[in-house]
């Protein structure tokens, strides 16, 4: 199995959602996060004094899937979340060595 | 040695002793129950006649009828417009607290509610004493003829009023000497908020309580009686030909630039934020946590001020109250516009919370000449005060006062401003016997050069005396207790530590600056190395 993240602009949380579900995964798990990657952050001016945001907000995707599944949903994501300006984050995929359904305690593909 | 605990129970007894003997020996020659206050003696001040000839009985009984229903419908407007002034207390605990770091909001709200209930009781014990204790009869509320006694006695050079502590010392339980507290209590609060602006995210609670109580007993009521107790500043015109003498409507200097300069006295006892200047001594942002708060308060203060400025007549039966109300939201919207092109003009955006800062200042600066304008001088007034509150934040910036919320720029630069425009812009139209100079009040654009002389002798010692007595009181008070928190106390957030619960606790904190790196940090220990041990 493999574990799906990937880093994208929070406004394009719902169009990655909805592909997603047109792909048909069946579970996704959100987490709000911030960070910054080569571009950095950006000045603004506070009453003023200058200030630099350095951790821009961005929304964190994590979607578990069977391996041969990983490489459509990469594509699926990337598609989605692309704006085509910079900040519109990463993805990347790790092995995972098991997974269970706490529930049921299914274990493996038939837990994803 | 003494400790703070033997301290507060002998303050307590002393308090208790106090309301005991007072009641005792008070004989209630005032006019506690309201039946005497407001008669046919009102009617006829106001209709300029002598008396009621004796034969018309029906026409003296309507008399009476009427000069009562007259103090009224003034006690009616100052008691609503007091009760506006107090709402203003939510405005600004809502502009401070969203103008401040989310780790440091329950100590924000608390010293708000915390300023009004102990500056409220210092002022009830002996500030209101100081401050109206010798006001000659307000004919608006019917007479309070038992405030009558200023010190020295000698005619206009009054520097202290000496009935009415307590309440009760003098005959002073009476309708309309309660009347008149209400009004000027709240206002002593407005003062009192005030400073939270400039010492907040760093100020302990217990520095916090001694600022208050030195602020709402002393320093605040001693210079209203100044202005408005019947003391030396109002009767220039008098000894000096300055006018009608100093001259605030509603509290310009007596309220805001009070507040201001003790806030400046504090803000420099206290030594800048931990990270607000660099090594290079740049100033660095720290984002209020909330601009919804900031513009809520703002607005909420934007009504309360319509009790506050109006409400400065002491009756409604004076119809300049329109006049007034109109010109003190000219001088707000002109403030907010001209801070909000300025910022836009300056770094490509309009700074929302520099607007409502500007907002504010149209307010403080309209507050003295609102009664004695017309709504084109209002108008420039406010745009002068938003030029001037953007101007002097950045002014304190460069000198290195931390002032997280602007209230230096605000209230007490905006506050000298509104002082001097009375000088300026009056117009004549207004302000009869003012001060017991006959005539109205007028301007150095209407031929009164000697008025504008009037407000700047004000302008000094109102500075003078406001930022003077803090700085001194404060270099005593700090070999006694620890004005400054800690520096671990200080980059935590003050919740925990002072008070020991979050504003937010289901949340965890990220305060979107990271420019709190030790390496670029100037050293503030100057202001911290004076505090001593705690007890």
């Amino acid at each position: 199995m493999k574990l799906v993240t990937a880093i994208v602009k929070p406004f394009k949380l719902d169009d990655v959602k909805e592909a997603l579900k047109g792909y048909g995964i069946h579970g996704m798990t959100v987490t709000e996060s911030r960070g910054f990657g080569r571009q950095r952050g950006h000045n603004e001016v506070y009453r003023g004094a200058e200030y630099e945001i350095e951790f821009v907000p961005k929304v964190r995707i994590e979607v578990l899937v069977d391996d041969i599944q990983a490489t459509a949903v990469v594509d699926t994501i990337m598609t989605a979340a692309r704006t085509g300006t910079i900040g519109d984050g990463k993805i990347w995929v790790t092995d995972t060595d098991a997974v269970f359904r706490i529930r049921t305690g299914e274990v493996g593909a038939e837990a994803v | 040695m003494f400790t703070w605990k033997k301290l507060a129970a002998l303050s307590l007894f002393t308090f208790i002793v106090l309301i005991v003997v007072g009641g005792h020996f008070s004989h209630h020659a005032g006019d506690p129950a309201g039946l005497a206050t407001g008669a046919t003696s009102d009617f006829l001040t106001a209709s300029g006649a002598k008396e009621v000839p004796v034969s018309q009985v029906g026409v003296n009984a309507l008399a009476n009828e009427a000069g009562h229903l007259r103090v009224s419908i003034n006690f009616t407007w100052t008691l609503i417009t007091g009760f506006l002034v107090l709402f203003m207390q939510v405005g600004f605990a809502l502009l401070v607290t969203g103008l401040t770091r989310a780790k440091n909001a329950a100590h924000m709200m608390m010293m708000n509610i915390a300023a009004f209930a102990i500056a409220f009781i210092a002022y009830y014990a002996v500030g209101f004493a100081f401050h109206f204790g010798g006001i000659a009869p307000v004919a608006n509320l019917g007479g309070v003829g038992v405030l009558n006694s200023i010190k020295p006695a000698i005619a206009n050079w009054g520097l202290i009023g000496t009935k009415g502590f307590f309440l009760q010392s003098g005959h002073t339980y009476d309708v309309g000497v309660m009347c008149l507290f209400l009004f000027e209590v709240v206002f002593m609060e407005t003062a009192g908020y005030i400073i939270i602006g400039a010492i907040a995210e760093r100020i302990s609670f217990a520095g916090f309580i001694a600022a208050e109580l030195l602020l709402g007993a002393i320093v605040y009521p001693i210079y209203g009686n100044w202005v408005w107790g019947g003391g030396f500043l109002a009767h220039l015109g008098q000894t000096y030909k300055l006018g009608h003498g100093a001259v605030d409507f509603a509290g310009s200097g007596v309220v805001h630039a009070t507040g201001g300069w003790i806030a400046l006295a504090l803000a420099i006892h206290l030594g800048p934020r931990i990270g607000k200047f660099g090594k290079d001594g740049k100033p660095h942002a720290f984002p209020g946590h909330n601009l919804g708060y900031v513009v809520v308060g703002t607005l909420v203060l934007v009504f309360g001020w319509m009790g506050f400025n109006p409400g400065s007549t002491l009756g409604a039966t004076d119809l300049r109250i329109s006049v007034v109300a109109v010109n003190t939201l000219l001088a707000a919207c002109f403030g907010f516009v001209t801070a909000m092109a300025y910022t836009n003009a300056q770094n490509g955006k309009p700074d929302i919370s520099m607007a409502c800062n500007g907002m504010l200042a149209g307010l403080v600066a309209i507050t003295a000449p609102c009664a004695f304008v017309a709504p084109w001088a209002a108008s420039i007034i406010g745009i002068v005060a938003g030029f001037l509150v953007c101007w002097s934040v950045a002014f304190w910036d460069r000198a290195k006062v931390d002032d997280p919320c602007g209230a230096i720029s605000v209230h007490g630069v905006c506050g000298v401003w509104g002082v001097l425009s009375v000088g300026i812009f009056a117009d004549g139209t207004y302000g009869a016997g003012w001060n017991g100079i006959s005539g109205n009040v007028k301007g150095l654009l209407y031929g009164g050069a000697s008025q504008l002389g009037a407000q700047v002798v004000d302008v000094i010692v109102g500075f003078a005396w406001a930022f003077g007595i803090t700085y001194i009181a404060f270099l005593v008070i700090k070999q006694f207790v620890q004005i400054r928190v800690s520096a671990d106390v200080e980059i935590e957030g003050l919740d925990m530590p002072e008070f020991g619960a979050y504003c937010y606790p289901d949340f965890v904190l990220h305060p979107s600056t990271g420019n709190l790196a030790e390496s670029d940090v100037m050293s503030t220990t100057a202001s911290r190395t004076t505090s001593p041990e705690p007890a």
